[in-house]
């Protein structure tokens, strides 16, 4: 996925925390889903409290670097596997960024 | 990602899962009913109100509870029940919703669906329109909770239905099985337990089968019989009412479970926080021993 690339949480998702784990809980579910739930993994839920619909992948990602102590590549790496996941739910999705959420 | 059945690092005590009796009021008068001593107007009265349960409500979610179950009397009795229930939703709560089925109509199957619960929980209580009625002493409420149990399986919201075996349906309990698995996705559940009235009386026992009726019915089921020799063989495992989950009645007490009251923090008052951190371990139980920690229910995919 492009670096540039713009993400927004879907208003759908509910963030919790539960016992100091980052949970999201689908609001609008569908069958497939009715009984599950999502827990992030500490960098997936630095991630998640940092897609706001404005920062791109690449910003989120300098962040990242001057906070961890990870290489790029393995950053780049996590990224990718997390944004996946998050797509993967519809827990996120890519911003136009002239025209707002792609659908 | 990988999907797993718990929650990892879950405290021994935390509170996770929550049933609520946000009324007594219905609008059936079921004989075994437990609440309905309590389904008139005084005592309606003292009830939580709305902002009060919206407050409440809150403040299980800032503690972490992520299972609520909301319960009666007939939770869809009351009039703002919709306001409750989509706060509930909106706040991340996964909700399963115990109801008679009468009151769901249309328009409310159309709600639920759209911001659609864990899980809803109807009581069915007779095969038979005859069986039904004289149960909940309502005339054309069997029709009204068929009507509900299709309307909710034609939107796919996950559905149980549950029954109380007593005096009265002890002749159809496996007739109301067979119904259920014909339904396809519809879970079922059997109990057989009476338990007093929250005045105290002894009334919902008038109902209850006699331990030779009780292994009666479950010998003409294979899947009743396996799971009473399964009871009889595993012992049941000790009660865990309390640390990961528990009760809070219709005016704000905070207990142990629905089946121990004898004990209670008064919510209105006081925050949930301390009634459950600082209060609830200090209720006694005369059930209670060590026990292994429960899963969550939900399927949790980490990601």
């Amino acid at each position: 996925m492009p670096i540039e690339t713009v993400y927004c949480k879907n208003p759908d998702f509910v963030q919790r925390d539960v016992a100091g784990e980052c949970i999201l809980v689908p609001i609008k579910r569908r069958l497939s889903d009715v009984n599950s739930i999502y827990v992030l993994n500490d960098t997936g839920a630095a991630l998640w409290n940092r897609i706001d619909g404005k920062r791109s992948v690449q910003d989120i990602h300098a962040d990242f670097f001057e906070e961890y102590d990870v290489t790029a590549e393995q950053l780049r790496q996590d990224f990718e596997t997390l944004l996946a996941d998050l797509l993967s739910i519809h827990a996120i999705e890519e911003v136009s960024v002239t025209d707002g959420p792609t659908r | 990602m990988v999907r797993r059945d718990s929650l990892r690092h879950l405290p021994d005590r935390f509170p996770l899962s929550c049933q609520w009796e946000i009324t007594c009021r219905c609008n059936l008068r079921c004989v075994m009913c437990y609440t309905d001593c309590f389904n008139r107007t005084d005592k309606i009265r003292e009830e939580l109100t709305t902002d009060q349960i919206l407050r409440i409500m809150d403040e299980l979610a800032d503690a972490g509870c992520l299972e609520l179950c909301l319960t009666g009397g007939e939770p869809l009795a009351r009039p703002d029940f919709f306001d409750l229930y989509e706060h509930a939703i909106v706040k991340g709560f996964l909700i399963t919703l115990f109801s008679n089925g009468t009151l769901i109509t249309d328009t409310v199957a159309d709600r639920l669906a759209a911001l659609p619960p864990h899980g809803v929980e109807i009581s069915l209580h007779g095969f038979t329109e005859q069986t039904f009625e004289a149960i909940t002493q309502v005339h054309h409420s069997y029709a009204r909770c068929m009507n509900a149990i299709r309307l909710l399986i034609e939107r796919r919201v996950p559905l149980v239905l549950k029954t109380t075996a007593m005096t009265l349906n002890r002749r159809e309990i496996l007739d109301i099985k067979r119904y259920v698995q014909r339904l396809g996705p519809v879970g079922f559940k059997l109990g057989e337990d009476m338990r007093p009235a929250l005045d105290g009386s002894d009334g919902p026992f008038r109902f209850s089968l006699t331990p030779e009726e009780v292994e009666t019915l479950n010998r003409q089921d294979p899947q009743l019989s396996h799971e009473t020799c399964q009871r009889q063989r595993v012992p049941a495992p000790p009660c865990r009412s309390g640390m990961r989950s528990f009760h809070i009645d219709a005016y704000g007490c905070l207990q142990i479970c629905s089946g121990n009251r004898i004990s209670g923090y008064d919510l209105r008052h006081g925050s949930f926080k301390e009634g459950f951190y600082e209060y609830l371990p200090t209720f006694g139980c005369p059930w209670k021993g060590e026990a292994a920690p429960i899963l969550l229910r939900p399927s949790v995919m980490h990601v």
